[in-house]
């Protein structure tokens, strides 16, 4: 599954990360700002965008959210949590509670970063009030995601979550919407490391009836993306689909969620046979994806999908495709297996697939790569077919591998009539004749030119409507606008009389 | 009390599958009371917990309710009996012992979707199996639709003829004739394609007849012209058909792109 994968290649460099941090501890920290620093600016962030009624300014604190979590230790959110609550508020006790309490050697030890920390900030001004209960929310975001960060506190994460996802659903905040949605991905991680994901799954399910009834979009999308990944995990292909058929993906979702549901779908459609639909989905998925080397977990797990999704359609996929830095280790053995369709060697094929059995098999492809056995023979016949215009069935027998003449007769007949190939078999002389190639401009290549024209017009159409203007810009411009239809007015004014002038000239004549 | 009336009913039950031949009649009527009996102890779709002992029990009767359906020749029945089953085999999997009669029942499930030519139902299910993958190919209950299902893909067609007599167990036997039926009919359709003309006697082998009248009623069936002195069939050609400009749809798309390069421009 792409989103272990990802975490996978995160862990490692959250350990790289905490490695050079502990290095750069020892030398003198310099900005970029402290992680406390930048808690207080995104909780500042969240407060404005309450404030000002603008989504946008929340969604900047979420991107920052990934290289935040990396940097953050219990003290750095022991610290945020005293900094920014009043010092006898309710909600900052149980916030502490859920951070171990600062035991006397690490405050011993954190003295020589202590006073660097307070050189840089300046004696925090005590609020006087508590922040926004967003705020609030994504404090405890912050605090499940560091209780990931070891085995112990699987457990209590769990429970955290817990306590978090019913304060979000009682307080019922649009404005917190946003936030909600990163804690949904929490709480399925807590599940996932402390437990059995399955046992999320009724909860899941209830929240995403709520959200869906309370148009909270944001949530939606990111609790359908947990519910098929938990499906797609015990293999429940028939529960996804029968999901993906009864709910509909919000249309303002962000991208990497549907990055993720376009994948999740490309997998259910590509076990469904359904291949084509499966390849717009992947295709979707990769565009959608953030670039290669922000998640290189995902972008892997696409292409693995994607590479045998196109050769199930016939198609060999790109070969730059597998020298691309990120890939081209994790789709090794895809390569061996491209090779063995393209060659259309049956025997090659059943080598390379028992080689790579253990790898396919991990990434959930062994059975999809299975169905290729057809597809080789398929890329065989046509390559046959293509070279020759006469050839006997007893040839393709024994350059196919075949087991028997027989079963070359049914196959060559099969592949006629669902169009691989143009020919027709002579049963009486035992050979295939080879028709020409078809004629390649009849009414699909209107149907695919037009389906290619309509994404463009939609691709402008839609850069059209992301389009963002600063507010209350337009004032200007109606100013500026209303002086030009003044100007405009004594021109037209001056040409009438101009006109009248003429006309008088006219008259005189 | 209604447990142990339970009790005596599934034994006499047992009795009448295990006999040789089996009494299908009694069984039927077994089956009906006995469903009545687990709906009243709630078993027939278990909820929470329940005592394990009773869900095993309940588990046998519906395993031998589907092989009971499938000698009676009675397809809806299995279907229902078979995701009545499915709760058993998915949601208790972790607290049941495992079933010895489960890898038969979900391979006859399997064949069951493959002679209706579901074949994405198939991979579904396929893929839902709580196997490794390696074991698909070790189990003998899965392997034979998995074979059989390659096969079909493939265009194998003998292979799939030849494995008729294979079948690991004795119901999936059953499947087969209709199984056949469906080989029949794709490879007729195959043939209409691929030949222009067959001789009889080589059609009668590529269909698997072994007379030739069976082979006119199904050549009569499919509207092929058969030309018995000279013992040919000719297949007419489909292919000829005329490409027809599709006007109406050529004209919509292009006011489309008018009207969008308008709001371009």
């Amino acid at each position: 599954m792409p989103d272990v994968e990802m975490k996978a290649t995160d862990k490692k460099e959250d350990k790289k990360d905490e490695k050079k941090e502990e290095s750069e501890k020892e030398a003198p920290k310099q900005p970029p700002p402290t992680p406390t620093q930048e808690i207080k600016a995104n909780i500042a962030l969240i407060e404005r965008a309450i404030n000002d009624l603008e989504p946008r300014y929340t969604y900047r604190v979420l991107r920052s959210f990934t290289s935040l979590r990396k940097r953050i230790s219990d003290k750095v959110l022991r610290d945020a949590i005293e900094e920014n609550y009043p010092k006898d508020s309710a909600v900052k006790a149980s916030l502490l509670s859920w951070v171990p309490p600062a035991p006397p050697a690490e405050q011993s030890m954190e003295v020589d970063t202590a006073p660097t920390t307070s050189e840089t900030t300046p004696p925090p001004s005590k609020p006087s009030s508590d922040p926004v209960p967003e705020a609030e929310i994504y404090l405890r975001l912050l605090i499940i995601h560091h209780l990931h960060s070891s085995k112990e506190t699987y457990s209590k994460s769990i429970q955290i979550s817990h306590e978090t996802v019913d304060k979000m659903q009682s307080m019922n905040r649009r404005s917190m919407d946003p936030i909600a949605a990163k804690v949904w991905f929490a709480v399925e991680r807590s599940y996932e490391l402390g437990g059995e994901l399955a046992d999320a799954r009724p909860m899941f399910l209830a929240a995403q009836r709520t959200a869906s009834l309370r148009h909270d979009d944001d949530t939606q999308a990111s609790l359908i993306n947990r519910l098929l990944r938990g499906y797609l995990h015990y293999n429940l292909y028939d529960q996804a689909d029968k999901l993906v058929s009864k709910t509909t993906f919000p249309v303002s979702a962000s991208n990497p969620q549907y990055a993720r549901y376009h994948y999740f779908l490309g997998r259910i459609k590509a076990v469904q046979l359904n291949y084509t639909a499966a390849h717009t989905n992947l295709q979707q998925a990769i565009r959608r994806a953030p670039t290669a080397k922000t998640a290189p977990g995902f972008y892997q797990a696409v292409h693995k999908l994607f590479v045998i999704v196109e050769l199930l359609m016939g198609d060999i996929p790109d070969r730059g495709l597998f020298r691309h830095p990120v890939l081209e280790k994790a789709l090794g053995a895809y390569f061996d297996i491209v090779k063995a369709v393209r060659t259309g060697s049956l025997s090659e094929f059943q080598s390379t697939l028992n080689k790579h059995a253990a790898q396919f098999e991990a990434d959930k492809t062994y059975t999809l790569i299975v169905r290729l056995r057809q597809n080789v023979i398929k890329t065989g016949i046509r390559r046959l077919s293509l070279s020759y215009s006469r050839i006997s069935l007893r040839d393709i027998c024994l350059k196919l591998h075949l087991d028997s003449e027989e079963d070359a007769e049914y196959i060559v007949g099969k592949a006629i009539r669902d169009g691989v190939i143009e020919g027709r078999i002579v049963h009486e002389k035992g050979w295939m004749e080879c028709g020409g190639q078809k004629n390649a401009y009849g009414p699909e290549a209107i149907e695919v030119f037009g389906r290619r024209i309509g994404y463009c017009l939609d691709l402008h159409n839609q850069s059209v409507k992301a389009m963002r203007y600063p507010l209350n810009a337009h004032r200007k411009e109606l100013a500026a606008a209303q002086d030009a239809r003044e100007r405009e007015k004594e021109l037209a004014k001056e040409i009438q009389e101009g006109d009248m002038d003429d006309d008088e000239g006219l008259g005189d004549y | 009390m209604a447990s142990h009336k339970l009790a005596t009913l599934y034994k006499e039950l047992q009795r009448a599958f295990d006999a040789r031949p089996s009494d299908l009649k009694k069984c039927g009527t077994l089956l009906a009371q006995l469903k009545v009996g687990l709906i009243e102890a709630g078993l027939l779709i278990p909820q929470g917990e329940a005592n394990l002992q009773d869900l095993v029990v309940a588990r046998d009767i519906l395993e031998i309710g589907v092989f009971w359906s499938i000698r009676a020749q009675d397809i809806p029945s299995f279907d229902r009996y078979f995701s009545q089953l499915y709760t058993f085999y998915t949601d208790y999997r972790s607290s049941l012992p495992p079933s010895k009669r489960e890898f038969p029942v979900r391979g006859l499930n399997l064949i069951r979707l493959l002679t209706q030519n579901r074949i994405a139902d198939f991979h579904t299910t396929l893929e839902s199996l709580p196997l490794p993958a390696d074991e698909i190919n070790t189990n003998p209950y899965i392997r034979h639709p998995v074979n059989l299902e390659r096969w079909l893909m493939e265009g194998s067609y003998s292979k799939v003829w030849n494995a008729r007599e294979e079948a690991p167990a004795e119901e999936y036997k059953f499947f087969v004739d209709s199984l056949m039926g469906t080989i029949r009919n794709e490879i007729a359709s195959c043939e209409e394609s691929a030949y222009e003309s067959l001789p009889l006697k080589d059609a009668a082998t590529l269909l698997f007849f072994t007379s030739q009248s069976g082979l006119l009623k199904f050549a009569q069936q499919r509207g092929w012209q058969v030309d018995l002195t000279a013992g040919l069939i000719t297949f007419a050609k489909k292919n000829d058909e005329l490409v027809e400009i599709p006007k109406e749809k050529l004209i919509a798309a292009n006011l489309a792109y008018a009207r969008e390069l308008e709001q371009i421009v």
